[in-house]
C-alpha cells in the first residue's frame, strides 16, 4: 500500500475513492483542516492523529536519505515540527480558505530537510544505500538476488547524484506516488513541468544504466 | 536507436505510472510496432523498478513505532523552551522599565538643589584651595580702627598690633 493510498484507505476503511465537494475541498482535506484547528487550540489528541494519519507519507519521503531507521524517525519527526510551526504561522497570517493544506506543508518541508541532510552528510554516500542493499539481499541468497541488490544499491545512489529539482521530482513520484499534480504544487511548479522533469531524470538515468550494461 | 521523439515523454511517463488511459492506449498501441520504442521503454521500467526502495523491513517498523508520541513529546519540550524564553524576555523587559521609571526624572528634569556642602567637606575643600597669604597686602587692607590704643598697650610689639587687626 502506497502512503497516499493507505492515508485514504485508513480515513474511510475502504478503497479511496475522491470525491470533490463545494469549493474544491475533500471530506479528507475538511477533517485534516479540523485538526489543525484543533492542534492551534492545545488539542494533544489532535496533534497526535495528525502524526498517525501522514507519518506513512512522511516516511517514505525521508527514508532514501536517511542512514539508519532511527536517522528516519528523526527526519520524520523534525519535518512535523517544522511544518506545525509554518502551519501555525500561515494560519495566523491568511484566511483559513486560503491556507495551504498541512499534507502540502509536509511534502514540502521533508523534501528540504531531506536536501540539507543530503547535503550535511558527506558519508552519505555509502551508508543508507549499502544498509538497504544489504536488507534487501537477506532473504535468498542466490547470485541473481545479489546482483540485482548491488544493481538497485548503485540506482539509488545515482538517483541522489541527480539535480536537485529532478531528484526531487523522481523521489517523490516513485516514493509516495502522488499524483504529478500534488508534487508540483508542493515543490512550487506546474504539472507540466513536474512531468518534464521527471522525463529528464528518468532519461539520465537510462543513460547510466546504459554506461553500466552496455 | 533512439525512441521516436512524439513518444519519448510518454515513455518515461508510463514507467511512472502517470500516463491518461487515452495515451497509454496511444503508446501501447505504437510499442506493439516499434522495437526502439519498446526497448526504452523497457529500459525506464527497468530504471524505476532500480530505483525504488525496498520495502519497509522489521527493524524500520521498530524504529518509527512510537513516532507519534515521541512527536507529541517533543513538541511540549519545544513549548516548555518556548515558554521559559518568553518569560525570561518579560523579566528583563520588566527590570528595565522598572529601571526607566526610577532614572527617567533624574536624566530629563533638573533635579532638587544640591545640598550645601557639610563643614568637614568644606574645610576640606578649603585645604585644598588654600594658598599662603600676602601679608603686605593683609596689612594694607586691615582696617586698624585704634591704632594708637593697640599700641599703647603694647608698645614693645608691633607685631601683636598686626595680628589684633587680623583678628577683627
Amino acid at each position: 500500500v502506497t502512503p497516499a493510498k493507505h492515508m485514504d484507505d485508513r480515513e474511510k476503511g475502504a478503497p479511496p475513492t475522491l470525491r470533490v465537494l463545494a469549493g474544491g475541498v475533500t471530506p479528507a482535506r475538511r477533517e485534516e483542516d479540523a485538526l489543525v484547528a484543533a492542534f492551534l487550540v492545545g488539542d494533544d489528541d489532535a496533534f497526535g492523529e495528525l502524526v498517525r494519519r501522514n507519518e506513512p507519507l512522511v516516511l517514505a519521503i525521508v527514508r532514501r536519505y536517511a542512514r539508519t531507521p532511527e536517522d528516519a524517525r528523526d527526519l520524520a519527526q523534525r519535518t512535523f515540527l517544522r511544518a506545525f510551526e509554518a502551519a501555525r504561522r500561515s494560519l495566523r497570517r491568511a484566511p483559513r480558505k486560503d491556507a495551504i493544506p498541512f499534507r502540502r506543508w509536509l511534502v514540502r518541508v521533508a523534501v528540504n530537510l531531506a536536501k540539507n541532510h543530503l547535503r550535511d552528510e558527506s558519508r552519505f554516500a555509502k551508508a543508507p544505500l549499502e544498509s538497504l542493499g544489504a536488507a534487501e539481499s537477506a532473504p535468498p541468497a542466490a547470485a541473481e538476488a545479489l546482483l540485482h541488490a548491488e544493481r538497485a544499491a548503485r540506482m539509488r545512489r545515482e538517483v541522489l547524484r541527480l539535480p536537485r529539482r529532478q531528484r526531487e521530482v523522481l523521489t517523490l513520484r516513485l516514493d509516495t506516488e502522488l499524483p504529478f499534480a500534488e508534487i508540483a504544487l508542493a515543490l512550487g511548479i506546474t504539472e507540466n513541468a513536474a512531468k518534464v522533469t521527471f522525463h529528464h531524470a528518468s532519461r539520465r538515468l537510462r543513460e547510466r544504466l546504459s554506461e553500466e550494461t552496455p | 536507436v533512439n525512441p521516436c521523439p512524439e513518444f519519448d515523454l510518454a515513455i518515461s511517463l508510463r514507467s511512472a505510472g502517470a500516463l491518461e488511459p487515452d495515451e497509454a492506449r496511444r503508446l501501447e498501441a505504437h510499442l506493439a510496432t516499434c522495437a526502439a520504442c519498446r526497448a526504452e521503454a523497457a529500459r525506464a521500467d527497468e530504471v524505476a523498478l532500480l530505483a525504488k526502495l525496498p520495502p519497509v523491513d522489521d527493524l524500520e517498523r521498530r524504529a518509527v513505532r512510537d513516532l507519534s508520541t515521541r512527536t507529541v513529546e517533543a513538541l511540549h519540550a519545544s513549548e516548555r523552551r518556548a515558554g521559559l524564553g518568553k518569560r525570561v524576555v518579560a523579566g528583563v523587559l520588566a527590570a528595565a522599565a522598572a529601571a526607566v521609571v526610577v532614572l527617567a526624572p533624574a536624566v530629563l528634569h533638573k533635579g532638587p538643589a544640591a545640598p550645601a556642602p557639610s563643614a568637614v567637606e568644606a574645610a576640606n575643600g578649603a585645604e585644598a584651595t588654600w594658598e599662603s597669604p600676602d601679608l603686605d597686602v593683609l596689612w594694607e587692607d586691615a582696617q586698624v580702627v585704634d591704632f594708637d590704643s593697640t599700641s599703647a598697650e603694647s608698645a614693645s610689639d608691633g607685631t601683636s598690633a598686626a595680628v589684633a587687626a587680623i583678628d577683627f
